[in-house]
């Protein structure tokens, strides 16, 4: 993950950025983080999909999060 | 950003300090370790000190996980970056951390072949790109990064990429918090969990806090509002006579963590029987080495690295600073001999490092009669 839209560790460490994934190519998907487009490996969140908001850090996706409408329609 | 302004509605923020201020009785003091560096940096960018009642103290933890390289490992990294065939790539931060003969950056200047990336996989790439060099990726990072360094060892495999190595420093969380707690005159009433490392490893793996040394746990977030509600947390289970793992960041943390990482971890590395941490010292089993299994893309494996333990300089306490045993200011170089353009020791290099982040936000506002780097 480029880091030009976070104010925190640019590059490394414990810090994760979450993004919207706009598009999924196998085991890349294409996301985008504020305003840029980037690329993450989704090999641990195999199920991402168009719209799915993901953690990334170091390049890969961590896990998926619940989306606000998901947690309103949980609770 | 989307999903970001309610995590930093004033009006949220003023209604969970005030909760906070009638959580503590007046004259008490309760001292809450922020473990992540995420969070050390988040507390101070937002000056959430200034929100809490004088009763309630912050102490910053190890969890950035530059800082707690130690020199001798930055020397190693030198020692591969000067092998004539090898290019060593690592994440920013690293560049710029001092060991016995300079930094990363130094050896650059020097002559050597190192590269910035913000991922392995672009370490991977950059493999790729010059068949007659050796990269070598230089990782380091707690369960949140080491993922990252798995999946790209698992890729380097399935590739049969011949000109690819990893220079493994993952390091785990739960060992420095047992070091911590196990700490004599303990001065920790309750911890704040990291967040991401979280997401990794789940909620489940801090019981041991709650359960064997006494300690309230709240796994949180990194925007004002989430901090405030993990401390909040914390101070409701003292009132109530709980001690247990409580999950403020349930929008991405579960309880098991992410088991696809845990496997691609295991998958990929091993426990080393020790390893050296900044300011904690040696810890058994705290790190990662690369599993036999993957031998060929293993640059422990491939060259032999000095190894040697580096003193950290005298003047430099990051030691103390990691373990919460003084704050930034207390350094008697912080802001002098140490700032972020010329860091002495790590806690001033990354920015997530207590150093920094204090000297980034919060020395301007201390008082007068307070002079920082005095």
């Amino acid at each position: 993950m480029s880091g030009s839209a976070r104010d925190r560790c640019l590059t490394c460490s414990d810090e994760a950025v979450e993004a919207v994934v706009v598009a999924v190519n196998g085991l890349e998907a294409i996301v985008r983080v504020g305003v840029e487009e980037e690329h993450v490996a989704v090999d641990l969140v195999l199920d991402a999909a168009p719209g799915d908001l993901l953690l990334c850090h170091a390049g890969i996706a961590l896990t998926r999060l619940e989306q606000p409408d998901e947690r309103r329609a949980a609770s | 950003m989307k999903y970001v302004d309610e995590y930093r509605s004033a009006e949220l923020a003023r209604g969970l300090a005030a909760e906070i201020a009638s959580l503590v009785r007046p004259g008490e003091t309760v001292r809450i370790m922020e473990v992540c560096g995420g969070h050390t940096h988040a507390i101070y960018r937002h000056g959430l000190e200034d929100l809490l009642p004088p009763e309630v103290e912050l102490v910053h933890g190890p969890g950035c996980p530059v800082c707690v390289i130690p020199m001798g490992r930055v020397d190693d990294a030198i020692a591969l970056a000067e092998e004539e065939d090898v290019t060593l790539a690592t994440f920013g931060d690293m560049l710029r951390v001092p060991g016995g003969r300079g930094s990363l950056l130094e050896a650059k200047a020097r002559g050597a072949d190192v590269r910035m990336v913000y991922s392995p996989l672009d370490a991977l790439d950059l493999a790729a790109k010059l068949p007659d060099r050796r990269v070598v990726f230089f990782a380091i990072g707690f369960e949140t990064t080491a993922p990252a360094t798995a999946v790209t060892l698992l890729r380097a495999r399935a590739e049969e990429a011949p000109n690819f190595a990893v220079f493994c420093n993952h390091v785990t969380i739960e060992p420095p918090l047992r070091a911590i707690l196990e700490t004599p005159g303990l001065r920790v009433d309750a911890f704040i969990g990291p967040g991401h490392v979280s997401t990794v490893i789940g909620t489940d793996a801090y019981r041991f806090i709650a359960e064997e040394y006494g300690r309230p746990v709240a796994v949180s977030a990194f925007e004002p509002v989430d901090l405030l509600q993990a401390m909040a947390m914390l101070l409701r289970q003292r009132a109530e006579g709980r001690c247990e793992v409580e999950n403020q960041y349930t929008r991405v943390v579960r309880p098991e963590g992410n088991a696809r990482a845990l496997a691609a971890i295991d998958e990929t590395m091993e426990l080393r029987d020790d390893f050296e941490w900044r300011g904690l010292g040696t810890l058994p089993r705290s790190a990662l080495r690369i599993r036999p299994a993957f031998a060929p893309w293993d640059a422990e494996a491939l060259y032999t690295v000095p190894g040697a333990r580096i003193e950290d300089p005298k003047a430099c306490r990051c030691g103390e600073v990691l373990t919460g045993q003084i704050k930034p200011w207390e350094c008697g170089v912080f802001g002098t001999a140490c700032t972020p353009e010329r860091p002495l020791g790590t806690c001033m290099v990354s920015s997530e490092g207590a150093c920094a982040a204090f000297y980034a936000y919060g020395r301007l506002r201390r008082p007068a009669e307070e002079p920082v780097g005095a």
